[in-house]
């Protein structure tokens, strides 16, 4: 049964692997690495010893950026019964759970794919405090993994409401509180001020024009305020940001002014990839990832995650409403919107990226052109914003892209010719090493998420280790681990899942005043449809639950 | 008899589920439910916690539950298309049991949805 | 194309019901969600609404309506045609418009009601989405709403029945990726309603144990799919004995849901809340008795779908 995955106080020791920990300076060293009681530790006598001759040692992945649990997700499966029936299926076993995979796989199927690829960690980036419980239960029945959830903040009514009055240490206990409630690691900005207009049928497009229905309230300020509450409460993990205009011909003006907005505060661009695009409309769009990626090397107050495109099957799936509407008016497919009350909103829609389109040819090279444009690996990070620029199981596929010019320019010469004048991707000559990968697929990100005990394997860290043979290819590489060790144990091997265990999930307590609550709860009872004190996430329905410090 | 008020309680009698409800018991029923539409007051009036049934029934006779459970898990594991079936008066947490019983047993689960 | 209860609560000025009783059926629905409960961008609750009830007979609902559209029944599905078709102005066919037992000025007077909203809602019901074409109906429904957001912010919801039935739906979309009529017997998920829904299974004499939960379909079903179901070894579980129990071999007698059961469920709007049972149960839990169920089957000798002879890679 996949339920509880018994823990055992095994040792461990990986011997003869070329070892990559950028967090401490290891560049391919071979040398041992050791764990005893889920930790790694200097040196143990007896136990396992694994021979990694010929192979290399990485942190397990961190993911920084995914849509993996929750009510949206969860909405989706429902409107792609089709995607479902094509996708990879998970066998009953005696170990492991059935399930589907495909674009929006199962809770069970998620924690397989995640671990069959090395990756150990994992964060939802979008979770509403009124269907929270929900996602915590789908966390719970997504195995193996470590987890972490952004709260969606920047459409939030009550916020919005202080902000327009001017109340920002009312707003900071608000939001707080609200942190708590949801049981989460972390705030997450997704169009801000864009969702509340959408619940009018309007966006917020211009980042100092004021949201619809607000007179001071601008997609600006509701950035900077959340940025600098975040800094202020000691998250973590910065602001995670979810610019408005996605997807937007042209919006690279915005996300230019948005960062600007930012200086002075620490900040997460999500799936920057979205957000670095030129021209006035679909005729004329071009990558604008140079723009984006010279003032983003030269502000190191931010990180970001890629969100890079892969061409074929995903489904769109964000918070951002008027953005899905456009894309279903666009593409005349499904489109699903759900709009959560005085939080926040999502749209879906179905879509295929096609290397004959041209705007799809742009947005492939955008993703590319970023990471290879920001100088700092340890400031942008390897993520396709799951599902919506593509699968996360594709990941090994950007890898193999990022490691070999050749590969790349040959995929390049394939595009539709139009579009070879509107990137730059040709150009570029910079090839990524394993060291780098190591730092965009696990140490950076774990960098910036502030999860001091992952990414690494320093003594005391949680041992989650993945090892690959060596191969050239690095896509066949990356894609079948040799080994996956989560918490000490080998839960991968060859492929195939061996051991499945729960993982953690890990959640903040920022400090507020408890007398908030006498302000919320007249507000709560007149905008919201349940009770105050339902509604909460209960302690008990954190699965795992590991309370993270504040600083 | 202590009475106990529970506030904030939830009716899961129709799709409303308002769980706004105010309800007053003693130890073996519910004496008031504030808030609850007349639907709701019976359905939260119905159910006592006497022990008006048999624990359990095998082919009509009583039997305790560990028997009972026995010859479920038997039939159940026997058959070769099972049917985990209804599921709209239970739990989530009992659903997600549900399923993975189904799965166990190589099973149908369905809801009522599919009438 | 569809939302929270809060937000109908807060915004929404215009309501169709459509296929449905509340009155009866959801009897609070239209006090603490939507007609008469006052919103953050609807102060005077009721006031600041209309409301239009389609169905095919006067329910006591139709008293809270302003508008009620007597609809022929069955001809649901012609009736969003015809809307679909005329709030894009295009033509309509006057003989289809006379088979809905409506006039088109009617219908033009309820498209122009429709685009005047700030923020209109369809709610629709089982009168809708049970009867003839009921896929057909409810997808007609949503592309209606969706297409409407070309004139103002539109939204639809299903009113769902009875209890839980939407945690159902949840719970099974998340483990397996379908929401009712998930077929395990290959060892992975498949899912086509109308082969593996209950009634057809049952009716066709396919399955041979059925474990009944907090449902009584001995006292709900078509005839021959009761009596499959006592030829059949079938297990209840039910804080009763019911009918189902009467014709099934084994009965387990469980504590009931929210009253004495604690757990979740999930409202239409598929919004979790947790249940605060107010009565302490002398029977254990549906949870409780179907894991331990799971455990009695896990200590025998397991089934793997390799069985089947097919392996699935
Ligand atoms: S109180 Fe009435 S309206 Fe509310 S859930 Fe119960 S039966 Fe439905
Ligand atoms: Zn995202």
């Amino acid at each position: 049964m996949g339920f509880v995955g018994l823990l055992g106080c095994v040792m461990l020791r990986i011997t003869g692997g070329k070892v990559y920990d950028p967090a401490n300076n290891i560049n391919g060293t071979i040398q041992d690495v050791c764990m005893d009681n889920g930790r790694i530790v200097a040196d143990v006598q007896g136990g396992r010893t694994i021979n990694a001759t010929g192979m290399v040692v990485f942190p397990g992945g961190v993911d920084i950026h995914t849509h993996v649990a929750g009510a949206a997700l969860n909405f989706a499966r429902a409107m792609t019964p089709e995607n479902q029936r094509a996708a990879a299926k998970f066998m009953h076993t005696k170990t492991t759970r059935a399930g589907i995979g495909g674009p929006t796989p199962t809770t069970f199927a998620t924690g397989y794919l995640y671990a069959g690829m090395g990756y150990t960690t994992v964060v939802e980036a979008a979770v509403p405090v009124l269907s929270a419980k929900h996602t915590h239960e789908e966390l719970r029945d997504t195995p193996i993994v470590d987890k972490a959830c952004c709260l969606l903040m920047a459409n939030n009514e009550i916020v919005m409401d202080l902000l327009e009055k001017g109340e920002t240490e009312r707003a900071k206990d608000v939001v707080a509180w609200l942190i708590w409630a949801a049981k989460v690691y972390g705030v997450k900005a997704v169009n801000p001020g864009g969702v509340t207009a959408w619940k009018w049928g309007k966006d917020a497009k211009q980042v100092h024009e004021p949201v619809h229905g607000y007179n001071k309230v601008t997609p600006g300020k509701i950035i900077a305020e959340l940025a600098k509450i975040v800094d202020e409460l000691g998250l973590p993990h910065p602001m995670h940001l979810h610019c408005n205009n996605l997807g937007a011909p042209g919006n690279v003006a915005t996300t230019l002014e948005t960062m600007k907005v930012l200086e002075g505060n620490r900040a997460h661009m999500a799936h920057l990839q979205f957000h670095a695009y030129g021209g006035d409309d679909w005729h004329t769009f071009r990558s604008e990832a140079t723009q984006i990626a010279d003032y983003f090397n030269k502000h190191k107050n931010l990180t970001c995650d890629a969100g890079a495109v892969l061409f074929g099957n995903a489904v769109t799936i964000t918070a951002d409403g008027p953005w899905q509407h456009l894309l279903y008016q666009l593409t005349g497919r499904k489109w699903g919107n759900l709009d959560v009350e005085n939080e926040t909103g999502c749209g879906i829609v179905p879509y295929t990226y096609k290397g004959s389109n041209l705007v799809n040819a742009v947005q492939w090279a955008v993703g590319l052109e970023l990471l290879l444009l920001i100088d700092d690996p340890w400031r942008v990070f390897l993520t396709t914003d799951h599902p919506n620029g593509a699968c996360f199981w594709r990941y090994p596929e950007i890898i193999h892209l990022l490691m070999n010019a050749d590969a790349r320019k040959e995929r390049v010469k394939k595009l539709p010719a139009k579009a070879l004048s509107r990137i730059v991707l040709a150009d570029l000559d910079r090839q990524y090493s394993l060291y780098e990968i190591a730092i965009i697929t696990s140490a950076g990100p774990a960098r910036a998420l502030g999860l001091t005990q992952k990414g690494h394997l320093s003594v005391g860290a949680d041992a989650d280790i993945a090892i690959y043979n060596q191969n050239p290819d690095g896509e066949h590489m990356f894609r079948y681990p040799r080994y996956v060790i989560k918490a000490g144990e080998i839960v991968v091997e060859e492929g195939d899942i061996k051991n499945v265990r729960d993982g953690h999930e890990f959640i903040v307590k920022p400090q507020y005043d408890p007398k908030i609550e006498d302000f919320l709860k007249p507000v709560f009872q007149q905008q919201y449809t349940m009770s105050f004190e339902n509604y909460p996430v209960e302690l008990e329905r954190v699965h795992g639950l590991q309370q993270v410090k504040i600083s | 008899m202590t009475l106990t008020i529970v506030k904030n309680a939830t009716c899961t009698f129709c799709g409303c589920v308002c769980d706004d409800i105010e309800l007053h018991a003693d130890e073996i029923r519910i004496v008031e439910t504030k808030r609850a539409c007349s639907l709701g007051e019976s359905w939260f009036k119905n159910h006592t916690a006497e022990h008006l049934y048999p624990d359990a029934l095998i082919d009509g006779h009583p039997a305790t539950v560990d028997d009972a459970v026995e010859a479920a898990a038997d039939y159940l594991l026997n058959a070769n298309m099972p049917l985990v079936y209804g599921m709209s008066n239970i739990t989530c947490e009992a659903q997600r049991e549900a399923v993975a019983l189904a799965e166990l047993i190589g099973g149908v689960v369905d809801s009522h949805t599919s009438l | 194309m569809t939302c929270t209860l809060g937000e109908v609560k807060n915004r929404a000025d215009f309501m169709i019901y459509w296929g449905g009783n509340p009155a009866e059926c959801h009897p609070r629905h239209f006090t603490k969600y939507s007609l008469t409960q006052k919103g953050k961008f609807t102060p005077n609750g009721r006031k600041d609404r209309t409301m239009v009830l389609v169905d095919i007979r006067e329910t006591p609902s139709a008293k809270a309506a302003d508008v009620f559209l007597q609809i022929r029944p069955g001809k649901d599905f012609e009736l969003i045609g015809i809307l679909r078709a005329l709030i894009k102005n295009q033509r309509v066919n006057e003989a289809m418009v006379a088979e809905t037992g409506l006039p088109l000025s009617k219908l033009e007077e309820l498209v122009a009601m429709m685009k005047a909203a700030r923020f209109g809602v369809i709610f629709f019901g089982m009168g809708l989405s049970m009867t003839r074409g009921k896929h057909m109906n409810s997808a007609g429904v949503l592309m209606l709403a969706a297409e409407m957001n070309a004139f103002t912010k539109f939204v639809a919801m299903p009113m769902r029945g009875h209890g839980n039935v939407t945690g159902a739906d949840v719970v099974m979309r998340y483990t397996t990726g379908y929401p009712f009529g998930v077929n395990l017997c290959r060892g992975y998920p498949r899912f086509n309603p109308g082969e593996f829904s209950t009634v057809d299974l049952l009716v066709r004499g396919d399955n041979d144990a059925c474990l009944v939960l907090g449902a009584d379909p001995g006292a709900t079903m078509p005839q021959p799919a009761i009596d499959h179901l006592a030829r059949i070894p079938t297990i209840t579980l039910d804080p009763k004995v019911t009918h189902t129990s009467r014709l099934s071999r084994v009965h387990i007698t469980t504590a009931a849901t929210g009253i004495s059961a604690p757990g979740t469920a999930y409202r239409m709007d598929e919004i979790p809340l947790p249940l605060r049972p107010a009565l302490k149960s002398p029977y254990p839990t549906d949870e409780e008795v179907v894991r331990r169920i799971r455990e009695a089957v896990a200590r025998r000798p397991a089934w793997l779908p390799e069985r089947n002879g097919e392996m699935v890679v």
